[in-house]
This record gives C-alpha cells, structure tokens and sequence, in this order.
C-alpha cells in the first residue's frame, strides 16, 4: 500500500474540489436553513458522474474504485455534506449491481448510476436497526406477486427517491431463514410515505417512514429474482457495508476537513490579548490535535478503500474507518465551535452545523457500538 | 469534409493562490504551492473543445517544460483534448517567452497541417502576453490577440478583439494563432469519467533533439534578479461625522483619486 496518492487520485480531488467549492459550497447554509432537497445540485453532480463512481461502464457508472469515490465524497461532503449523503449512502445502487438480475440492473440500476433517479435503502423498523434480524416487514407470495405488509423508519431519501429496496421476512417460504429485499416503485398501491423527521442536521435530505399496506409487487421484484434472490437479502446488505461504511467515513472526513479550514480561518483573524488566537498555544494545540486526528481518519479510509479495490476482505479495516472517521468529525465540528467562542454557536458560522451534521454520522450505517462490536469480532478471533 | 487540426497551447503554473510572502524579506515561498493549468490557457482548451464540439476537430494540447509538468497532460485531456504533446526540456523551468515560443512553433510544425492554434492572452506567473504572438511570427501565421469571441465559418475566422478602448473586429483566413481573454468562455469541469479516459488518451514526449533544435540554442536572455510580493499601501482615510457628512466626503475623495 502506498501511502501517497498516485498523481491521478490528486487530479481527481483537485477537480471535485473546484466543482464542490464553486457549485455545492455556497447552497449549503440554505440548504440547512429551508430543508429543501437540491434537485439542481445532484443534476450538476450526475453530469460529473458522481453518482455513479464504482458502478460498472455498462450500468451507466464509470468503472472507477472505491478510492476515487471516497476522495470525490470527501470532497464534496467538505463544501456541503448534504450533498455528500446524497451521493455517498447508495446502499440500494450497491445491492442492484451485486445482486440484481440483468433485467433489474438494466431497468433500476442505470438511472441511479446516471444520477436520473434516487433511491432509498430500507432496512430499519421501528424494532430493527443495529439489530437487523429482528425485521418484522413481510412478503407473502400470492399468484404472480408478493404482499408486502410492515413499516420502515429512518429511510434516507424518504419521497425523494423513485425506487425503495425494501429488506422483509418470507415466513411462507419453506427453508428460506433469512431476509429477502423487494424493490418498490414509489407510486406502487399500497405504499405510503408516513412522516418525515425532523432531525438535527441533514435538513436538506429527507428522512422519514414507509408504510406497507398489502402493498402488491410482481414476483419478479425480488432481488436477485426468485433463484438467487430469496433469502439473500441480508448477505448483500451486509456486504454493500463494507463500501457503504468508506462512504460514510468520507462524508465524516469532510466535514472534519470544513471544520479544520473554518477553525484555522477564524483563528488566524480573531485578536484576543494583542495576537491572533491562532498564536496562543492553546488554540494552535486543538488545531494540531483535529488536523492529526483528521488525517488518521483518511489514512484509515484510504487504506478501507485501497483493501477493497484490491478484492481484499476489508471488513474490519471498514468498520474501523467509519467508527474512528465519525468520531473524529463530531469532535472536529466540536473544537471548531469551541474556537470560535461565542460566535461559533450561532448560525452566523457553519461550525455548529458542522456538528448538527456530523453527529448523525456515528449512528447511521451502524452505530459507533455496532463497529466497535464488528471490530472486535476480528480482533477476539 | 476537412477535419480541422487546433493546438491548445498552455502553461503549467504554481498557483498564485498557494504563493507565502515571506514577512522579512518580501520573497515569494512556494514549497507549499500546487501546479496548475494556467487560467486563461484553460479558455484556450475549452474554446479547442467547443470548436471540435461545432465543427468536427482534432484538439491537441501542447505544453512544454521539464519532467514534472508532465503530470499535467491528464487535466488537458480530461478537458476534452484529444491528444497530448509534451515537450521535456528541464532547462524550461525559468526559460523566457521567447525560447518558448520557438519550442512550441517547432512542436506546433510538428504535428504538422495545423489550421489554428490557441493561446491565453498572458499566463497567470508571468503574464508576460509574449508567447502567442511569438508563435505566430515563428509559423510565419497572422495572430489575433485578446480575442473574446471567436466564429469559424468556412476557412475564415472571425474575431473580436477585447481591448481598452473598444471592441475589434477581425477577419482572416487560417492558419493561425489566436490568444483567447477569460471572457471567451467559461471552462468546464471535466466529469470522473473524462478524468478516468483521460489516462487512455494518446501522448507524445519529444526532447528539443526530436524538433531539431540543439539543446544550446535554447538559453535564454532573459535573467531573473529576484521575484517579490508587492506590497499595496492602503491610504487608510477615514471619514468622520455624520453619516450624510461622512458619505459625501467619501464621495467627493473617489471622485478626486478617479476611481468614480
């Protein structure tokens, strides 16, 4: 593993970040403050392929690796982390392309990859996060098509997306001890959008509830189509998690750089007792602690993402990423605050919503707990 | 029909946003400063492009100087260049415009049966505004500089000329060279999948032996004493009173210094 950047891969976060600083940066206040979702924005950001980094050439991707798409989320995430969710947590994209039959893959997996349509991952139920298995959601095979029956909560992308990946129990198929995914069209009779949250940070990416009422999908929906696909669901959503988690480590990684270059800003112009805060040692000991802690994280990331692209099992290094990547992001956002004193918990600065976002950060895409389990897991064996 | 052959010429530069004055000395620290694609070099690639886009062309970026700046033909071809031409002269890095310029007429001859060659009006180090117009005398082509719109229509061209006092309008057959302001276009960001093809694209490394030139010949004249951040004195008035008072000072001091 090398531990600089091969010229390409600087190229590449060069020109994300002139896109980012120029395009994203200057919509993020709004963002927060009116909650609207940034059609226009993730347009811009289809035309540059952003939605589609590791998707294959012949599903509308571009073929490239994990790497690339951490460095283009980061950078992203580091002028508007909204946008950065958006183009980073594509749970459903990843179970297509490693599970879906060609039909499926040809039909919903093109336009997500081409950024013409949105998609929501739909795991959580009110009793079924960190613990998965417990899913209550279920799918009755009737005729020609399933039923599906059951809630999700906390969906990402809630009303915005055109098609759902809805994870739920057979309990009618004989054999099958696992969950199966079901992929829903928004306008499907039977499903309705229940209440969006109204959350902290992210105001801007819509998350809310889903409800199944004998709500009918052709056969042919299952994931993976009936052979392949049933009772495969879990597997392939626990193996999207190890991209998923060097995305949300990405995002983290973002918003810990914002906070950083907002932190050194401030205290490179703020006078108290005759010299720039920057100069006392306090201060410049916090910048050094986030900058050293920042780029841990990233090595962390990098080294999650190279792992994978090489076709190494990065399982563990994954989890460590996002639990340390998170973490760190919240404590950054934290520090930017603190240095920015009173000025810093008002909205005149983005540091406090550097850390209302942050903070979803150690929870979506498996808890800071859930990582440190999976973590342990490896190092206990 | 006749595929018309343009070479975006372009510099590599520091970039001035990276550049430390040093507060002693006033000397320019550049050990943290990234490289860049010259701005308006950048308007010459995206003009190349978009007249590819209309008529049909073959783009190639040219650029000369030593090993490093090699790295730089990913960015131009990402930008929709469609092949690249690296001239490596390690004595290039301090070389003046007019040792350039004769490397590039050389390269430009090259690559041979080309119709137009574009430039930025000045780069964004030096903005010395030489090497386009030093091309053209070296081809033996007409140039157009400053030009902030172009128009192919057959083999002529059309150009307005950006300049202080006015607006002008040329016409002239090509071949030739043309230096483009900002304000011919607005460059594209290239998209993953053009930085990721980028890397499949053809390129070419020449030495100055492969253009026939003898590596003595390219010495340059111009000597560099030593490079300074400028320093701006600000005037530092402040106009007291009332707000009406304080505005119509402020006012009447514009006006005196011109700036109104």
């Amino acid at each position: 593993m090398s531990f600089i950047l091969k010229e390409d891969h600087e190229l590449m976060r060069k020109t994300i970040r002139e896109f980012a600083e120029k395009e994203l940066a200057p919509r993020a206040r709004e963002m927060d403050r009116t909650g609207e979702f940034p059609w226009d924005l993730v347009k811009k950001c289809a035309e540059l392929n952003l939605m589609g980094i590791t998707v294959a050439e012949k599903y509308g991707g571009v073929g490239g690796d994990l790497l690339t798409r951490a460095i283009a989320v980061e950078e992203v995430s580091r002028a508007n982390a909204t946008v950065g969710f958006t183009i980073g947590l594509s749970g459903q994209t990843e179970c297509l392309e490693m599970l879906g039959t060609e039909e499926q893959k040809v039909k919903y997996l093109v336009p997500l990859a081409k950024g013409e349509r949105i998609g929501g991952f739909c795991l959580t139920e009110p009793n079924a996060g960190s613990d998965a298995s417990a899913v209550q959601t279920t799918a009755v095979r009737d005729g020609d098509s399933w039923v599906i029956n059951g809630s999700k909560c906390f969906i990402s992308n809630t009303g915005v997306s055109a098609t759902y990946l809805v994870f739920a129990k057979t309990p009618n198929e004989p054999g099958v001890k696992g969950l199966s995914a079901f992929i829903i069209e928004k306008d499907t009779p039977g499903f309705t959008i229940g209440k969006l949250e109204e959350k902290m940070g992210f105001h801007a990416s819509p998350t809310g509830e889903l409800i199944f009422t004998d709500c009918r999908i052709p056969l042919e929906n299952i994931l993976g189509g009936m052979e392949k696909g049933l009772g495969k669901g879990m597997h392939v959503a626990l193996k999207s998690l190890d991209l998923g988690r060097v995305c949300v480590a990405s995002i983290a990684n973002g918003i810990a750089q914002a906070s950083l270059d907002a932190a050194v800003e401030y205290a490179k112009q703020r006078k108290t007792f005759g010299r720039p805060i920057a100069q006392h040692q306090q201060i410049a000991f916090y910048l050094a602690e986030m900058a050293t802690r920042l780029e841990a994280a990233r090595c962390l990331t990098y080294r999650a993402a190279s792992l994978y692209d090489a076709g190494l099992r990065n399982g563990k290094e994954a989890a460590m990423a996002k639990y340390f990547a998170a973490e760190t992001a919240v404590w950054c956002a934290d520090r930017c605050i603190q240095i920015h004193g009173g000025y810093g918990y008002t909205k005149n600065f983005p540091a406090e919503r550097f850390l209302r976002d942050a903070r979803l950060l150690t929870i979506a895409e498996g808890t800071t707990e859930i990582q440190k389990m999976v973590i342990s897991r490896y190092v206990i064996e | 029909m006749i595929t018309l052959r343009v070479v975006a010429c372009y510099k590599y530069v520091l970039d001035e946003q990276d550049l430390r004055v040093n507060p002693g000395d006033r000397s320019l620290s550049t050990d943290r400063a990234a490289w860049k694609i010259s701005d308006f070099d950048r308007n010459a690639i995206e003009e190349a492009v978009r007249i590819k886009e209309k008529h049909g062309a073959v783009v190639f970026a040219l650029t000369a100087g030593p090993a490093g700046a090699k790295a730089s033909l990913k960015d131009a071809l990402a930008r929709g260049s469609d092949e690249g031409f690296f001239i490596q002269e390690e004595s290039l890095a301090g070389a003046d415009p007019a040792v350039t310029a004769k490397i590039l007429a050389r390269a430009i001859k090259k690559i041979g049966s080309c119709d137009l060659v574009l430039c930025g009006e000045g780069a964004s180090d030096d903005y010395a505004q030489q090497v386009g117009p030093r091309v053209a005398v070296h081809l033996g082509w007409p140039a157009v500089t400053y030009a902030g719109k172009i128009l192919l229509e057959g083999g002529v061209l059309k150009a307005e000329r950006k300049l202080d006092d006015g607006t002008e309008l040329v016409e002239l057959e090509l071949p030739a060279v043309v230096t483009v302001t900002g304000d011919i276009n607005v460059p594209r960001i290239p998209s993953i999948k053009q930085l990721i093809g980028a890397g499949k694209k053809p390129v070419q490394t020449l030495t100055l032996a492969d253009l026939g030139i003898e590596p003595g010949r390219v010495a340059s004249s111009l000597r560099s004493e030593s490079v300074k951040g400028a320093v701006v004195e600000r005037k530092r008035h402040i106009f007291k009173g009332d707000t009406v008072e304080a505005v119509s000072q402020l006012v009447t001091a514009l006006v005196k210094e011109g700036a109104i």
